[in-house]
């Protein structure tokens, strides 16, 4: 039996790793070791290694030079599947599910052979474990059906049926809500001190502190170091991440309080899981829209870009939105940032360029012809203005950190002119800190242009700092509104809470 | 439980059925030549090629692939049934024979599976290559029909007790053990699962190229067991036998696959060839040209597309109201609030 804690023997050891994808030296002579009973968090911006590390501790890829070893045993070159067989389980930032079967079927699949119930026996066995988790879904249920948040929890379960002695987690709150990641944490506590060693890799520095005993920083592919977690704060770990001290988190808002000019319009909008909604968004304003996971937050905004169907009225400058479709949402100056920027707002296998201009492609034209010159002035005006970090214009957009990459679907807006509202669903989300500040000023740029920008965050630091103004909503109904000297974190979580309290009461 | 008893996975079945029962009904009342034990005999053995190949197609669209190249390949085993298996040759002259075509499909699936699996290239492109090489070998061998297939191995192929082909009662029994291993055995649900989404089964420690290369070999391999239910009804060495291919895709499809993988059924893919043949063989019994025949087919191709696989397709037709196809049919991001 191990001694839980700091302790513990070591589980999962990498030493002297270095990997390089083609000229991209992603990992440079890096060591990181998880004691039994720990919990090691990693942290450092995208594109700083965490990916490549965890890839090469899972078996899936195989380290240039350096060594793995897994419960004390060392490992080459493995699989999956031979990783898990070692004790080593993992929850992918994306997720492992497959969607069209169901939740026991899932879990059923995610088991090695030995441990795997009789195939009749799978849904009550399935039951059994998710009751044990504290995961409240049926077994019989398509993953599909559930919402991020459950599927990001269920991912965790899926790594824990292993019982491994390894437990990595890539990202696992990106879709929970304060709740759920109060529910994660315990299991994961629960976890570690039952003597597994835990990697955590998460963005939300506010976690990472709350829940590492150790913390390991990456930067550039490069090890800064591991530290107590106890001596660490946001900023001195935010200065390990970029190298600097991070003075400025948000852009400051417009001083002048010209009158305030309605652009977008809404009242009475309802949709699938919201409405019905009234609300107004003034020229140059940012408004946030708050509140717990599955409120409906998504789908009002969503409905507004005409990607999802509503019902109700919403306007624009004046005039009546037509949002029967993407595209006409986007001839009235509507833009989506869709929250999942990879499969809906980018091209992946397309480059920066493609990426950047190929809504606006007929100014380019001459004679029916692109003019490759003025496209590659235009596209490299924008990658300074926004601070895009890419090897070249050319570079496929797949290949870019997410903060890049969100940065690149920022682009639009800023060519097309005629944009009036800015719909950003989870703008910053996988994105690193250093690139966040960029985010946050394109946005507020656009804003002092007159475009109206609405903001749907699950991060309330993040409603906080950038917005004008923040609704909650909670069932699908704005339930609060909060500005000016009362925007805060605080005010913004107790609104979220409160406004849970109220459904529980009812 | 699950898996099989879902309405999605029932409905081409029961359609089917019907269909067949209905069209059966209907030709029975009208045509006193149909309901005869030597007509339904025939509807049988017509049957067993395409059922045997759709039940092999099955399994390359399972894992979300197609394999044009069966069609070519029955040709080729036919014609090299008519070198191999003719006329007059004893039983070990036909066994080796016989195993010359089973080896056939076996080098073909693995050619076709090893440009598929290991050099990466989609499918329906390897296997039109795959079709190209084997059509114009078979030309080579025959360039007219010509050598007559062993009559006694077409007896045996064929043996009936009254109008039941035993070797239909075989694929019966096949079909049925295929869909309970499909839907009810672990390494069923491992096919299905790296059929739906291949990512999330190698993250979950699959070996999902293992799986998908075998279904392309076993896809090959039923088309030249196939080829041998081909050859008794041609019984000569052609270089032209049906258009298999797309009948074999169809018959899938129809019995309830899914082009985007992961979904199928091989009782539905019998069923359908079943119906796909009764068309025709009613459609002469009226005096209509087989020509109409074709044309169903490919009218119920479309059909079985949109019954089946409705939902995609209309939330797909929604968001493409407005010109923009791909958006909108994002799944799954509906929390359950």
């Amino acid at each position: 039996m191990s001694t839980p804690g700091p302790d513990g023997p070591i589980v999962l050891s990498l030493r002297g790793v270095s990997k390089a994808f083609g000229a991209v030296q992603a990992l440079r002579d890096v060591s990181f070791d998880c004691r039994a009973g720990e919990i090691h968090a990693l942290v450092g911006e995208n594109g700083s290694g965490k990916s490549t590390l965890l890839g090469i501790a899972s078996g899936f890829l195989a380290p240039d030079e350096g060594i793995l070893e897994i419960g004390g045993r060392r490992r080459r070159r493995g699989s999956p599947a031979e990783a898990r067989r070692s004790g080593l389980g993992i929850a992918y930032q994306t997720y492992s599910h497959v969607l069209d079967l169901s939740v026991a079927e899932n879990l059923y699949l995610a088991l090695p052979r030995n441990l795997r119930p009789a195939f009749g026996r799978m849904q009550s066995w399935a039951a059994t474990k998710l009751d044990a988790f504290g995961l409240d879904v049926s077994p019989a249920v398509v993953v599909g059906t559930l919402s991020l948040a459950q599927r990001q929890l269920l991912e965790v379960v899926k790594a824990l049926l292993i019982e491994p002695r390894v437990l990595l987690l890539d990202e696992p709150t990106t879709a929970l809500g304060p709740d759920e990641v109060a529910q994660l944490h315990a299991l994961v506590l629960e976890r570690s001190r039952a003597g597994v060693g835990v990697v955590y890799v998460s963005h939300r520095l506010p976690e990472v502190l709350g829940i590492a005993d150790r913390i390991t920083v990456l930067r550039d592919g490069v090890g800064q170091g591991t530290y107590g977690a106890a001596g660490m704060s946001e900023d001195s770990l935010v200065a390990l991440m970029i190298g600097r001290p991070l003075t400025l988190a948000f852009p400051e808002r417009d001083a002048d309080d010209r009158p305030a000019e309605i652009l977008l319009h809404v009242a009475g909008l309802s949709g699938d899981r919201f409405g019905p909604i009234d609300l107004a968004v003034a020229k140059g304003e940012i408004l946030g829209i708050a509140g717990a996971e599955g409120n409906g937050q998504t789908q009002l905004l969503r409905a507004l870009a005409g990607v999802e169907p509503k019902t109700g009225t919403a306007s624009c400058n004046g005039h009546r939105l037509d949002t029967r479709s993407p595209l006409a949402a986007l001839r009235a100056g509507v833009v989506l940032l869709s929250g999942d920027r990879a499969r809906e707002s980018l091209f992946p296998v397309l480059s920066v360029r493609a990426n950047t201009t190929i809504q606006v492609l007929g100014r380019f034209g001459r004679l029916g012809l692109l003019s490759r010159r003025h496209e590659r002035r235009t596209v490299d005006d924008l990658a300074r203005r926004l601070r895009i970090r890419m090897a070249s214009r050319e570079q496929p957009v797949q290949s870019l950190s997410g903060g890049n990459q969100q940065k690149v679907s920022l682009t639009r807006p800023f060519l097309r002119g005629d944009v009036r509202v800015i719909l950003a669903e989870e703008p910053t989300q996988g994105v690193d800190v250093g690139a966040r500040f960029d985010i946050y000023e394109a946005l507020r740029a656009k804003a002092s242009e007159g475009v109206a920008v609405v903001v749907k965050s699950s991060d309330p630091i993040e409603l906080a700092g950038l917005c004008d103004r923040v609704v909650v909503m909670s069932r699908g109904r704005i339930v609060d509104e909060i500005q000016g000297g009362d925007l805060g974190e605080r005010r913004i979580v107790e609104a979220i809470v409160g406004s849970g309290v109220a459904r529980a009461r009812a | 439980m699950n898996g099989v008893l879902r309405f999605r996975g029932w409905m081409p079945l029961a359609l089917l059925t019907a269909l067949i029962l209905g069209l059966g009904a209907f030709a029975t009342v009208r045509q006193d030549a149909f309901l005869t034990e030597y007509n339904i005999q025939n509807l049988l053995l017509t049957t067993l090629p395409l059922a045997l190949v759709a039940i092999g197609q099955t399994n390359a669209l399972l894992v979300g692939g197609f394999d044009v190249s069966v069609a070519a390949l029955m040709t080729l085993c036919v014609v090299t049934a008519s070198y191999t298996m003719q006329e007059g040759d004893t039983w070990p002259m036909l066994l080796v024979g016989a195993l010359a075509l089973l080896g056939l499909g076996l080098a073909t699936g693995v050619f076709n599976a090893t440009l598929i699996h290991v050099l990466r290239l989609p499918s329906i492109i390897a296997t039109l290559g795959t079709l190209s090489i084997l059509a114009g070998a078979s030309l080579l061998l025959r360039d007219h029909p010509e050598g007559f297939i062993s009559s006694d191995l077409i007896e045996v192929l064929t043996t009936s007790v009254g109008f039941l082909p035993v070797a239909f009662v075989g694929v019966v029994v096949l079909a049925v053990l295929a869909d309970v291993w499909l839907y009810r055995t672990r390494t069923g649900l491992a096919l299905r699962s790296v059929g739906l989404d291949e990512t999330s089964s190698r993250r979950l420690g699959m070996g999902t190229g293992r799986t998908i290369f075998l279904a392309f070999v076993v896809c090959s391999v039923m088309a030249s067991i196939a080829g041998f239910y081909s050859a008794a009804q041609v019984q000569i060495g052609s270089p032209i036998i049906g258009n298999y291919a797309l009948e074999s895709i169809a018959a899938a499809v129809l019995g309830g696959a899914s082009l985007a993988g992961g979904r199928g059924s091989f009782v539905g893919a019998l069923l359908a060839a079943l119906f796909l043949a009764l068309i025709g063989n009613v459609l002469p019994l009226f005096q209509q040209p087989t020509e109409y025949a074709q044309m169903t087919i490919g009218g119920l191709i479309l059909l079985a597309l949109v019954l089946y696989q409705s939902p995609e397709l209309l939330s797909r037709l929604r968001s493409s109201w407005g010109g923009v196809g791909r958006l909108g049919t994002r799944r799954g991001d509906a929390p359950a609030g």
